[in-house]
């Protein structure tokens, strides 16, 4: 045999014991549970047949080929990223500015001020696209992209504010003073010392933003008509009208894509 | 005083009903090390900050040169500050931290680059101009505050218990490095501290603080040697108290009678013949000397042994106990628990107390 010895002691985090054997068998077997259905649709996306299922006589691409000549699904695919973005954008700039100006607050005020900001997490998504529904009707904002931006940066505000906050959590708190005392003023202080420290929490922050953003459907079919399509929608839409397996390709494209951004994120951290 | 750097005129801050500052009036001399010495809560992070312009006085002025500046917002004071938690940028480089100022007032990079480097060699850090503020010792952090706020070359540097969050080791080291660094840069150092031994032995003057009102302000020797408060005799050192009865003036004294015995006790400006005032006597001021002697009898009733010195709780009859410091060196009696002693001292011993 030469095969290389690997001795125990060398494998990062100790040597194999029976708990450590226990607790990966645990881990890789929750990972399936949680994965498997996710995977399922890669073969059903391959599928021969005209309908949703597994294939039958042999696999075919016939459904990534109407996928990536639908307009109707490219468009809602760009849309969805394009409303993302500028989810993210919009959500980022204006969540991290709240919670910079609580930090800097730093009273009561600006505690309560969190909590209200934050509790939106907590209202059912009807519930609060109930509410968009009846507000944009009255702004004139049903079935505008507008519209959709602008709930979706509602629903994503708090993450954005929730992540910023914890990236200041740990700030020193007479840092202004010390960069005032330096010569710099307020505004400059926010921007060179407390925007920078802020940064991973808002970058985690867009993240979220644009996830929120881009699998958001309750809002959506509350506030648009004909004219706004987005991914999720056409999904839910496809799903009722036929069962057309090209919503299995647009799901395996989607878990392709997160699989990557997850892979890149991971590759960057360590 | 005419070279007066910095005037504070009967300045009041308030906070609901406590007077954080009670109408202080202080001149900080060019140049001078002045230190700002009180127990938690005596307003003096609230004088520094005042100074420093963070904190909004309810009433009075701080003026510079003769110049008002209590409105001026503090990026246009140019004071430097040093902070009791460092207050390092965390994002920055030690040396882009240094720079800071620099770069917020527009001076060039080369420049920059090299006041940067003049800094850190000042306070011995220049090798790790490229690290990050996490990745240094508190001691090295506080260097490099230090160095951060010199870097813009201030005329008033305010530092705020500098040296609290470090050893006993480390504090004493950096309290030589800070005393050299004054003389050599003839900046006008304001201290903030509540460590009394910090404070007698960096400063050129001490201001001594208590609810918000100066008690006292003078060198550290005067300060030391006549306080003019029972607060100042017992914040600064240890004293012990008693009363004495002014029987007459003698030129430059007071004879007095300090329970029974007739005393005589030097003072410019003794207090009212026939009244009665509060004296400090220094525990290392009084005289062990064996029993049946003149001076007051007394009997010892505790020693506490410190290595050089040793102190002891003498109980008298007329005066109560008495705290008594003593070299361990020093030669005659040696003192052991229940042992009669007489205490004696010199006439300059005692110090007058106005009331408090
Ligand atoms: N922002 C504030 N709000 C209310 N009261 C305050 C505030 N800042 C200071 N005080 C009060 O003013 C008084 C003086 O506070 P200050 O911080 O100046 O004390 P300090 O001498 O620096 O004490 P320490 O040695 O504990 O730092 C205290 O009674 C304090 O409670
Ligand atoms: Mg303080």
């Amino acid at each position: 045999m030469s095969a290389p010895k690997t001795a125990p002691e060398t494998v990062p985090g100790g040597p194999a014991s029976a708990f450590r054997i226990a607790m990966g068998t645990g881990g890789w077997l929750v990972a399936a549970f949680l994965a498997l259905p996710i995977l399922v649709v890669i073969p059903v996306s391959l599928t021969d047949t005209s309908y949703i299922g597994l294939p039958k006589d042999g696999l075919s691409l016939q459904h990534y080929e109407s996928y990536f000549t639908s307009a109707r699904w490219l468009g809602g695919t760009a849309a969805s990223i394009l409303v993302g973005l500028a989810v993210a954008l919009i959500s980022t700039v204006l969540g991290a500015a709240f919670s910079i100006g609580c930090w800097f607050l730093g009273n009561r005020a600006a505690t309560i001020a969190r909590w209200v900001l934050i509790v939106p997490i907590l209202v059912p998504p009807v519930v609060q696209s109930l509410g968009f529904y009846r507000f944009w009707v009255t702004l004139g904002l049903i079935d505008t992209w507008t519209g959709v931006i602008l709930a979706h940066t509602l629903l994503a505000l708090p993450y954005v504010s929730i992540s910023v906050f914890a990236a200041l959590a740990n700030l020193d708190p007479k840092l202004p003073q010390a960069a005032r005392s330096l010569g710099a003023s307020v505004w400059r202080t926010v921007w060179e010392v407390v925007v920078p420290a802020a940064r991973p929490g808002m970058i985690t922050g867009a993240v979220f933003a644009f996830i929120v953003s881009f699998d958001e459907i309750v809002s959506v079919l509350f506030i648009t008509v004909r004219r706004v399509e987005t991914l999720p929608k056409l999904i839910w839409e496809g799903i009722q009208d036929n069962i057309d397996p090209t919503i299995a390709v647009v799901a395996t494209v989607l878990v392709l894509v997160t699989l990557v951004l997850a892979g890149a994120v991971a590759v960057r951290r360590t | 005083m005419t070279d007066a750097i910095l005037s504070i005129r009967n300045a009041l801050k308030t906070y609901g009903e406590t007077n954080a500052l009670d109408h202080v009036d202080l001149d900080v001399a060019e140049g001078e090390f002045l230190t700002l010495l009180g127990p938690s809560g005596s307003g003096k992070t609230t004088l520094l900050t005042a100074v420093a312009g963070f904190t909004q006085l309810t009433a009075g002025t701080v003026s510079m040169r003769g110049a008002n500046i209590t409105s001026l917002p503090p990026e246009k004071r140019g004071f430097g500050m040093v902070f009791q938690g460092y207050a390092l940028f965390p994002t920055m480089t030690v040396g882009q931290n240094v720079g800071f100022p620099l770069k917020v007032r527009g001076v060039g990079k080369a420049e920059i680059r090299d006041r940067v480097k003049e800094c850190l060699d000042l306070v011995q850090m220049a090798a790790f101009a490229d690290r990050m503020p996490s990745q240094l010792s508190g001691g090295q952090q506080q260097r490099v505050a230090l160095a951060r706020a010199l870097s813009f070359r201030p005329q008033v540097l305010l530092l705020d218990e500098p040296l609290s969050a470090l050893d006993k080791k480390l504090r004493a080291d950096l309290q030589w490095e800070l005393k050299a660094l004054h003389e050599k840069l003839g900046v006008t150092f304001i201290y903030v501290t509540h460590d009394q031994e910090e404070a007698l032995s960096m400063s050129d003057r001490i201001v001594i603080l208590s609810g918000g009102k100066i008690q006292q302000a003078g060198d550290p020797e005067t300060l030391y040697n006549r306080p003019r408060t029972g607060f100042v005799a017992n914040f600064l050192g240890k004293s012990n108290f008693a009363d004495a009865k002014v029987l007459a003036h003698l030129p430059g004294a007071a004879a007095c009678d300090l329970g029974g015995a007739a005393v005589e006790i030097d003072s410019p400006a003794p207090p009212p013949v026939g009244t009665t005032a509060r004296v400090a006597l220094r525990p290392e001021r009084i005289v062990l000397g064996a029993a049946g002697g003149p001076g007051v009898p007394g009997r010892v009733a505790q020693i506490s042994y410190l290595g050089e010195r040793a102190q002891l709780i003498v109980e008298t009859d007329t005066l109560g106990p008495l705290l008594v410091s003593r070299p361990t060196w020093k030669a005659g009696i040696h003192p052991e628990r229940d042992l009669p002693v007489t205490l004696t001292w010199d006439r300059d011993a005692c110090v007058f107390l106005e009331e408090a």
